[in-house]
């Protein structure tokens, strides 16, 4: 019986991607996977999802082949569609669109060159996605949306002051939902994480898809958790599961702050109903090591294969996520291949989260002072993340160190007690243990 | 630039082997939807890109001598295009961190001398218990089943003088959730209409959306479609209408009407920002403008490609600034988009008549081609003429009489109280804009295109009183033959 659902479903995974082959065939663009529940959609009304936008776009341009603002919509649709469905099949397709866009109208065609960067962006190819966005800003000093796009790059690529200028320039031209989360973002990383609730609220409040709801309910819950609020993070996916149903990232969400409230039985159904729909590596990593932590180490272990196995999928897509798959080694594989992958990161890009995963991954691999200055470089801006903190504790743990190393375990305790359900009990026992040595 | 792995091509062999590896890993689970989503890394926040914002979208403006009250002018203003009717109970609630605006520019200067100014506060009574607008009949605004309304303030801005606040803590129609919620939608509205001091009214409604065209004319021209415009396959959509009626003397220069009777009106829509200022306790900003409409289709039909956002963020005082603009409407694509589509020959450039309907409005005094003494502010006696700059602004001069039978085609029709003196919700501005862009004078239509969209009217009738613009639809679009 589950051989043949097995079989079943493999069939109706390559008839689905059959369906991707050509951009100019394909007439149904994949919809949001059918909600659990329904609410009666969103909370507003307002635009149409994604993708009826998307067969919209495609049946006009059936119609006007010649359409270049319209193709550059579709490529722009594309992108979109693939952050709310996680398919990467879409970036193919959307880079088609884009360049046929560019093709027809070379000049002043900000639309296209600002999809290219977003696509550019989706796919990790940062230092690309700026170059395209700066041709789009030189383009039209007055367009807002690249600017978004550019943020989003020189944020990955590490220039802090460069992105926090590009989001105020956003802001400055266009404030909308679409600059608020941005702002929300930077002031995140910079550790005012007051401030970014209240833009995600100024956010939320411009918000007129139920997508765009879903998001902004999405990243409060995210914030709430990170300060160690699991009961009001849990509010917050509630929140945007009833304005989008189909918004599985707030469904894993919620399997995260039901663990950290004790309630695994419950967790350990979210991340499986999250993952069917949506296997996110980011949900399957967190569902291994909460099963994991519960010594279900066997189930566990099937997770991890299946993110193996994403990670293939990914690369064929022209997605580079080196980053992803070098936390996932330095835990979980092999610390040595873990470091190759993020020592390639690191030479793209300054970030501070692949500081904090290099130097995580050369603790792994034994090489502690080398550890220590990127684990510090992490936290440059001053972001508050406890996974953050509790890595720089461990490093200056193992070297010795052990009055910071006190200062920064407790310290991520202090910011979210229920960072992880691996790592802070782990945080907690090495706790204890430095206090016994005073 | 660093060096950058390729990227593999995918194929479609290769991607179903892939699956069937992850398929099998997975044991079980059935993956939903097509193609196995396989994400970006929690690290990177994908935020929304797509630049769609419908509450501050403002899709058209109208401003005319009241037909039954010719002592006032009427300005409608419409924003939020394509509500679905009926799609559920759906509520398209104006922004409330925006000033909703429509400016008067009475003097030539391409700034507001007057500015009516919209701000909305949301009352929501919902609490966590329900998504719903309503929990019963909503048979008056007030009506406690009525769980979400907004509220909002009308204030009259002149320059030099301290903001005069109208209306204080008025209640905006609500959104039409439906027929079996809202049985009298007119009631409602009647409701929600406001008297002014000083004479005059005002209302926040929803509406049927008034604009009306086929948008083939355009396709066949751009060899694209205007979707983006807002303004595609508009028949059966609501929108968000602000409406106020006002005596001539509050817009004329000096409150003058009859030495000063030409007025130049364009809405826009500003958006309060943000200052990223790191440890501010509260992280406002100025407001900034973020849209901008005079006359219809301007954006549409005469701002070239690269300008359009800039269009939306300047005021009209600086598009005699913008040479890009400017050369535009004296060399305008459409003409030979027209010629080489149809044949028929581009009027001679520069177009110098095209500069006296949108710039600076139709006056021998602007020595323009024009010779007709019609609607730029030049005609009124007491302004400083020096002051005056070309300034795209939807122009009217209010001494027009009221026309008993109002052509479709306004003044081209020959009845000078149409479009592009002002613009009524019946002008068809689509067959106006383009017989003018084609060099078509009073009485002197472009045959070849007297056809224009084949679209001669809005999809509901408007009415003969305030606020004109029909009541909102409420059979869905989807459903509607």
């Amino acid at each position: 019986m589950r051989r043949l659902a097995l079989i079943a479903t493999a069939a109706a995974l390559c008839a689905g991607l059959a369906g991707f082959a050509a951009l100019e065939d394909s007439a149904d663009p994949p919809g949001p996977p059918a909600p659990l529940s329904a609410p009666g959609g969103g909370d507003r009304g307002g635009p149409p999802d994604m993708g009826t936008v998307i067969t919209k776009l495609q049946t006009g341009l059936r119609q006007q082949p010649a359409d270049a603002s319209g193709w550059a919509q579709l490529g722009s649709a594309y992108v979109e569609q693939a952050r709310l469905t996680v398919d990467p099949t879409l970036y193919p397709k959307s880079e088609s669109a884009l360049r046929r866009s560019l093709a027809l109208q070379p000049q002043h065609n900000t639309a296209a060159l600002t999809g290219m960067a977003g696509l550019a962006n989706a796919r990790h190819r940062f230092a690309q996605a700026r170059t395209w966005a700066d041709k789009a800003v030189a383009d039209d000093p007055y367009a807002w949306a690249p600017y978004g796009a550019l943020n989003d790059a020189l944020t990955q690529l590490g220039d802090d002051p460069a992105a926090q200028d590009a989001v105020q320039h956003m802001l400055d031209l266009h404030p909308s939902t679409e600059s608020f989360t941005r702002a929300s973002y930077t002031l995140e990383l910079h550790g005012h994480t007051a401030e970014a609730a209240q833009a995600l609220q100024r956010a939320l409040e411009d918000a007129s898809s139920p997508a765009d709801v879903a998001f902004c309910q999405h990243y409060l819950g995210e914030l709430a958790f990170n300060t160690g609020h699991p009961q009001q993070a849990l509010d917050h996916y509630r929140r945007a599961l009833a304005a989008d149903p189909t918004y599985t990232a707030s469904l894993a969400g919620s399997a995260r702050a039901e663990a950290a409230l004790g309630q695994s039985d419950r967790a350990v159904t979210d991340y499986r109903t999250a993952i069917a729909r949506v296997p996110q590596p980011q949900y399957v990593l967190e569902f291994g090591e909460l099963l994991q932590s519960l010594g279900r180490d066997g189930e566990a272990r099937t997770e991890y294969g299946v993110l193996r196995a994403e990670q293939k999928l990914f690369a064929a897509n022209g997605v580079v996520d080196d980053l992803n798959l070098g936390q996932y080694q330095a835990d979980h594989g092999d610390p040595e291949l873990a470091v190759t992958l993020l020592t390639a990161e690191w030479n793209r890009r300054h970030n501070v989260l692949v500081a904090d995963a290099l130097g995580w991954a050369m603790h792994r691999a034994g090489r502690d002072a080398e550890a220590l200055p990127l684990a510090r470089q992490a936290d440059r801006l001053g972001w508050r993340d406890a996974l953050l903190r509790y890595h720089r504790g461990v490093i200056e743990q193992s070297l010795g160190d052990l009055a910071p190393a006190r200062t920064d375990l407790a310290g991520a305790l202090a910011a979210n007690p229920h960072f992880s359900p691996l790592y802070a009990p782990d945080a907690r026992t090495r706790l204890a243990r430095l206090q016994g040595q005073r | 630039m660093t060096l950058r792995r390729k990227p593999a091509r995918i194929g479609r062999r290769r991607s179903a082997a892939l699956l069937l590896t992850l398929s099998t890993a997975v044991a079980g689970a059935a993956l939903a939807g097509p193609g196995a989503g396989v994400g970006q890394a929690s690290s990177h926040r994908e935020a929304p890109l797509i630049a769609s914002d419908p509450q501050v979208d403002n899709t058209d403006l109208y401003a005319f001598s009241s037909p039954d009250k010719s002592d006032t002018v009427t300005l409608v203003a419409n924003w939020y295009p394509f509500q679905e009717p009926n799609g559920g109970p759906n509520f398209y609630p104006f922004a409330t961190d925006a000033h909703y605006d429509i400016n008067i520019d009475s003097q030539g200067t391409g700034t507001p001398d007057l500015t009516y100014r919209w701000t909305f506060r949301n009352e929501d009574r919902r609490g966590d218990k329900t998504f719903l607008y309503n929990n019963g009949v909503v048979n008056n605004l007030t009506d406690p089943t009525l769980l979400f309304r907004q509220h909002y303030t009308l204030q009259e801005i002149r320059t030099g003088h301290r903001p005069v606040t109208l209306v204080d803590d008025a209640i905006a129609a609500p959104s039409n959730v439906g027929k079996a919620s809202m049985p009298d939608y007119g009631r409602l509205r009647s409701q929600a209409t406001r008297r002014l001091p000083g004479g005059g009214q005002t209302v926040a409604s929803q509406a049927a959306d008034p604009f009306f065209l086929d948008l083939r004319i355009f396709d066949l021209l751009y060899g694209g479609n205007l979707s983006e415009t807002g303004h595609n396959t508009l028949n059966g959509y609501n929108v968000n209408t602000l409406a106020i009626q006002v005596p001539k003397s509050a817009l004329a220069y000096r409150g003058n009407a009859t030495r000063n009777p030409v007025v130049g009106v364009w809405s826009s829509t500003e958006r309060r920002t943000m200052q990223l200022s790191p440890g501010k306790s509260t992280p406002t900003g100025p407001y900034v403008q973020v849209s901008r409409l005079g006359n219809p289709l301007v954006n549409e039909a005469v701002v070239p490609a690269g300008l359009k956002n800039a269009f939306n963020a300047l005021p009209p005082s600086q598009d005699h600034n913008q040479p890009k603009l400017v050369a535009k409407v004296l060399d305008p694509e459409v003409p030979k988009l027209v010629q080489a589509i149809y044949g028929i020959p581009a009027p001679a450039t520069p177009r110098t008549d095209l500069q006296e309907i949108f710039l600076t409005g139709i006056a021998k005094a602007t020595g323009g081609p024009l010779a007709v003494d019609l609607n730029s502010q030049l005609l009124n006696k007491d302004i400083d003429k020096r002051r005056f700059v070309p300034a795209e602004e939807l122009r009217l001069n209010m001494s027009t009489p009221v026309t008993a039978k109002p052509n479709r085609l306004g003044v081209l029709g020959g009845d000078f109280q149409g479009f592009p003196n002002g613009r009524r919700m019946a002008d068809d501005v689509v067959d106006i804009a383009l017989q003018a862009l084609e060099g078509a004078t009073p009485g002197h239509l472009i045959q070849a295109l007297a056809a224009g969209d084949g679209v001669n009217g809005p999809g509901r009738p408007y009415t003969g009183s305030f606020p004109y613009i029909a009541l909102p639809f409420t059979n869905a679009v989807n459903q509607a033959g």
